[in-house]
């Protein structure tokens, strides 16, 4: 049976440019992910990873080749075409969180709905909703600095899921986080993977943590090093 | 209407910084609007559209040389004119020299023909009982209250120009459209004529009313012309050129208070935009996590400038406020000293004037820092400290 590829990359480069001088990050790669996969991207630091990551969820632009996510080919898009493509198929998740400090976990979890056309009524739903998935209907009202890190990255994982999109991408998730906590998280986007069926995507120093997903990429200077698949 | 929310929460974000700003922006739109509306009361003053045909004739050399009042009668004759009146500044003084009010000697029998848009309701019995009493006066119904006086009281009046200290007889109180014009008091001229031997024969000013408007202009340069070669040569004007004359006196007021006003300006925008600045650049982070969720640049940067204008217009409110309270008082405390006061307000266009600087100075302090974060790479923002 034929694999449906949520994520296309062909022969992908990033460059950045320091003065006149060209730091090449990615060099011409190429990768393909089946939707509900559950990647890890790994290696060491300056070897492309989150930039990889980057230009897969669209808030960077390749110099080079294509990338093509849930049938959109992201060169084609402009800046505001691109920011509603990742309202509507992407979960971010972040290593430090990046909860508002100003709003509570309710208020956190509802902004990516405000971009929809959902009621009010409606949005409050989805919002119990993927709190209820990450365990954390009894902290509706509390803010970010009442929250516990591995609260605060929950309800960014409720965040990163309101809005049903089809990938998460997430960069060092646990890396701010006690072990205990980590590995809560871990297991709880293994859940959402395995239950739920999204499609993640994950960038990780920690082996523990990339442990979690089915296939670990690992790059080196750029390239495609070796896929390994993950013997549970 | 639904980033409300969000925009109000990160508008206190930092509780201490919004409240000091906002109260810095009220003081500083406090001082304009009263500023201003000193300035338009003043102007107001001067081109009291009541006094669109009157002209004041007096001495070309200064307003203290007298004119001969035989003049009155040769002006009397022109056909342009409908009434002519010698009216005379007293500067006199009732019990205390805080009492300030302005009173005038004047020929009793034009006065309301003269003043009939300020003296617009009075008893025509108390009108004959001044006519026939050379020590009576008639005083604005305001003038009255304030002193608590009544018809048939005697009012002492001690001059400071003129060595006479009448008794006035208080025969009539009139009522104006608008307080300030209540504030005057007018008794015979004849008193100051019989009791000061200088003053025979002669007076300060003659007031005289066109019969239209139109023929003022023409008026004025035939009689500075006929009285060009007298040894007391004229120098007649609208009455609203006259009263700026006075207005002068306080220098130049209107440029003092329009450098005042762009230096507050000028103030505000800096301490607007500082605050701005830095409020937003704390915030670079969060606006790339804003965009990478999917809001748009041209959004992110709406709900930043959303929350600089509401800034600027919660201080610009909150001074408005002040200033408002403060007419009151102002009123009050000074209403009885100047008279251009009794009737001190912000007026609408103050308010307008102030509302729409407070929103341009949000905008003009918001967008430029805003801009720079919403268009500053996703990546890049999210990477900042």
């Amino acid at each position: 049976m034929a694999l449906d590829f949520i994520i296309r990359c062909e022969a992908v480069a990033k460059s950045y440019w320091r003065g006149t001088l060209e730091i090449p990050v990615l060099q011409g790669l190429d990768l393909e992910i089946p939707r509900g996969g559950y990647y890890a991207l790994m290696g060491p630091s300056g070897s492309g990873k989150t930039t990889l990551l980057n230009l897969i969820a669209g808030i960077d632009r390749p110099t080079g080749g294509s990338i093509e996510v849930c049938g959109y080919d992201l060169n084609d898009l402009d800046d505001d075409q691109l920011a509603g493509w990742r309202s509507q198929h992407v979960g971010f998740i972040f290593q430090n969180y990046n909860l508002v400090p100003v709003l509570n976990a309710f208020e956190n979890v509802e902004l990516p709905l405000l971009l929809t056309r959902l009621s009010r009524r409606e949005r409050r739903e989805k919002v119990l909703e993927a709190l209820a998935l990450v365990n954390l209907t009894d902290r509706l009202e509390n803010y970010p600095r009442q929250l516990s890190g591995g609260q605060e990255q929950r309800v960014a994982i409720a965040r990163a899921i309101v809005t049903e999109p089809d990938i998460l991408v997430a960069d060092e998730p646990t890396g701010a986080l006690d072990a205990k906590n980590a590995e809560e998280v871990m297991a709880l986007l293994e859940r959402l993977n395995s239950e739920v069926g999204k499609t993640i995507l994950l960038v990780t120093h920690d082996p523990k943590a990339a442990h979690h997903a089915r296939i670990q990429i690992h790059l080196e200077k750029g390239v495609l090093d070796r896929t390994v698949e993950v013997n549970r | 209407m639904r980033y409300i929310h969000l925009i109000l929460r990160s508008l206190f974000r930092s509780r201490r910084r919004t409240i000091l700003t906002v109260l810095f922006l009220a003081v500083s739109v406090f001082l304009v609007a009263t500023l201003q509306s000193i300035l338009l009361t003043l102007d107001a003053f001067a081109n009291n559209p009541n006094s669109s045909n009157r002209i004041a004739v007096r001495h070309k050399v200064s307003l203290t040389n007298l004119l001969p009042l035989r003049y009155a009668d040769w002006i009397r004759q022109q056909p342009e004119v409908e009434e002519v009146m010698a009216l005379q500044w007293f500067g006199g003084i009732y019990q205390d020299p805080r009492n300030f009010f302005p009173n005038f000697a004047a020929e009793p029998e034009p006065i309301v023909r003269i003043f009939k848009e300020e003296i617009v309701e009075y008893s025509e019995t108390q009108w004959r009982d001044f006519l026939r009493d050379r020590n009576g006066c008639i005083v604005g119904e305001a003038l009255a209250k304030k002193y608590g006086w009544k018809v048939g009281d005697v009012i002492p009046m001690q001059g400071t120009i003129f060595p006479i200290n009448p008794r006035l007889n208080l025969r009539l109180i009139y009522r104006s459209r608008r307080l300030t014009d209540e504030q005057a008091m007018y008794f015979h001229f004849k008193l100051v004529e019989e009791g000061v031997p200088f003053m025979q024969g002669r007076v300060g000013n003659l007031w005289v009313r066109a019969k239209h408007p139109d023929e003022v202009p023409r008026l004025i340069e035939r009689i500075d012309r006929h009285f060009a070669d007298a040894v007391e040569p004229t120098l007649s004007e609208t009455e609203n050129a006259f009263q700026l004359e006075f207005l002068k006196m306080m220098g130049n007021l209107a440029t003092i208070i329009h450098a005042i006003t762009g230096a507050v300006l000028v103030a505000i925008l800096i301490v607007t935009a500082n605050t701005m600045a830095m409020a937003i650049r704390e915030r670079t982070t969060e606006v790339a996590v804003f965009r990478a969720m999917g809001f748009t640049g041209s959004r992110m940067l709406g709900i930043l400038m959303a929350e600089g204008i509401l800034l600027a217009i919660m201080g610009g409110m909150a001074g408005l406020g002040l200033a408002w309270l403060a007419a009151g008082g102002i009123r009050a405390a000074l209403g009885s000293v100047i008279p251009w006061l009794t009737d001190f307000t912000i007026p609408v266009d103050t308010l307008l004037f102030c509302l729409h600087a407070s929103m341009g100075l949000g905008i003009l302090s918001t967008f430029i820092p805003a801009y720079r974060v919403v268009r500053r790479p996703i990546v890049e923002g999210l990477r900042a400290l």
